[in-house]
């Protein structure tokens, strides 16, 4: 039998013998009945947790019902074992090297005086670029996430290109590579670096020190960490201790082979062929999550019930999100927050809906961005090997009694 | 016969914050298969992460687990023999597969 037969054979097989959203081939909604932990992380109130070394935790989905994430409960995503088992504000240094005029070391409390930088302020999203990767089938190998390995938050830091500024770039230079300080358990691992191209750096780019007006929690990157408004978080690089300047871009692991999609116009491909140009995932498509009421949430009849969410892209800001409660056939424009966050955070939305019928109801969300790009339903998404960039319709259904 | 047992005590990453004292990484007691062939997994595999990782990924293939053990070694540089990759592939087939091998 040729590949291409079975992999028929066996998706009839699977459809066959498993439920409408987790057909083989299909893609469905993600896991959304996972248990939060008993066990809490160090800064952390107990979350979904997928492993302690690397520490990976999920937010739950009632998070989403507010377009601020606490940072206690913001998710959580190392790529290495061993993190620093100790850090020093007062001693925790920054260097800059590379193709610069002058190398720069300097301290987090020289970065944190506005007398040699501006303070800034932005409120953004990070979406891990896995978020939702669950929900395509045949599996795509990774964390198989739910829709929780997202948040949003207000980071206060220093603009990159201040810093860069500062230290002058010589003419040549081209990349900003960044290390943060997680190390693998092998020297021969590759690190955790990300290298991104001047043109991609924006004034909206900081150092972030503070996270809602909190010293930044230890797992999310405590003291400093790279803040990339609109683009996914695999560049966001945590604790972040080095950032050198070259003309010419490195072979790294998390670069050239993590983190991609293939490099076609549906960003997809099969199992059995998979597109062998690549891109990286960079910017985020638009997404909306349903915060309230979840999956399995009792609504009484005729009661008055408020769905809440939030709704977000890469930063064109949201116009419009659509909630159906009869399956997809009707739709009404919800109420968006006032937007005064900012086009790379959440954008609240909220509908009060009256369930009138007994028994199982749906209700759906959909966020349409200011240039007109809609969340498509799931099963439209198409396939890709590294199960990234989910953002179906998102869809709970509630027991109406 | 397959005895599941959680396995205590690896390694505790002891963490210190801006919070006062010392703080740790909790250990998470990941329900484990012993099957045969766990002793290479703990060898090759938990050196480096949890066993939470693993079993996260569901019940899958047998190609599907081959090349989760291939990336270790390609990518990650995992040094681990092409004898124990066989056994780490057969084991997680055997207490984590679907019974598929494509």
């Amino acid at each position: 039998m040729k590949r291409r037969d079975f992999f028929k054979t066996s998706l009839a097989g699977a459809a066959a013998a498993m439920a409408t959203s987790l057909e083989a081939g299909v893609t469905g909604q993600p896991i959304d009945n996972r248990k939060i932990s008993t066990i809490a992380f160090p800064e952390k109130r107990p979350m979904i947790t997928y492993s302690d070394r690397p520490p990976l935790l999920e937010s739950p989905r009632s998070t989403f019902a507010n377009a601020i994430t606490p940072n206690d409960a913001f998710f959580v995503r190392w790529h290495m074992p061993d993190i620093p088992t100790h850090i020093d504000p007062k001693h925790y240094n920054i260097k800059i090297d590379g193709l610069v005029n002058k190398e720069l070391n300097i301290t987090l409390d020289f970065l944190k005086d506005p007398a040699h930088f501006e303070q800034v302020e932005v409120t953004a999203v990070l979406q891990c670029g896995g978020n939702s990767r669950s929900a395509f089938k045949p599996i795509a190998g990774g964390i198989q996430w739910g829709h929780g390995a997202m948040g949003c938050a207000k980071w206060k830091g220093v603009r990159l290109s201040d810093l860069l500024d500062q230290a002058g770039l010589k003419k040549d230079a081209e990349w900003i590579g960044f290390n943060g300080k997680e190390t693998a358990a092998y020297y021969e691992t590759p690190n955790f670096v990300r290298e991104l191209h001047l043109d991609e750096l924006d004034d909206h780019v900081i150092l972030a020190y503070e996270m809602n007006g909190e010293d930044l929690p230890y797992l999310n990157g405590f003291p400093l960490r790279l803040v990339i408004p609109g683009t996914y978080s695999d560049s966001w690089v945590k604790m972040l201790s080095n950032i050198t300047v070259t003309n010419k871009n490195k072979k790294l692991f998390f670069m050239d082979v993590a983190y991609r999609v293939p490099d076609n116009e549906c960003e997809c491909e099969t199992p059995e062929k998979k597109f062998k140009k690549t891109k990286p995932i960079s910017k985020m498509n638009v997404k909306s999550i349903i915060g309230y009421p979840e999956n399995g949430t009792v609504l009484q009849t005729k009661s008055h019930v408020v769905v809440r969410g939030v709704a977000f892209d890469d930063g064109h800001g949201i116009r419009d999100v659509k909630i159906s409660i009869d399956n997809g056939k009707t739709w009404k424009s919800a109420k968006l927050d006032s937007g005064e966050a900012g086009r790379y955070a959440y954008r609240g939305f909220s509908l009060a809906i009256k369930p009138m019928k007994y028994g199982k109801m749906t209700i759906m969300a959909k966020a349409i961005n200011k240039i007109g790009q809609e969340q498509p339903l799931a099963k439209d998404i198409k396939w890709n090997h590294g199960g990234y960039k989910f953002n179906g319709i998102d869809v709970v259904t509630v027991d109406v009694v | 016969m397959k005895k599941i047992l959680l396995i205590a005590a690896l390694t505790m990453a002891p963490l210190f914050a801006q919070v006062e004292g010392d703080i740790e990484v909790p250990y998470i007691p990941f329900e484990v298969k012993m099957g045969k062939g766990f002793g290479e997994v703990n060898a090759n595999c938990l050196t480096c992460h949890s066993f939470g990782y693993v079993t996260n990924q569901g019940r899958q293939s047998k190609a599907f687990w081959r090349g989760k053990v291939d990336k270790m070694i390609v990518h990650f540089k995992a040094p681990m023999t092409d004898k124990d990759a066989d056994i780490v592939t057969e084991y997680l087939f055997e207490e984590y597969g679907n019974g598929k091998l494509k």
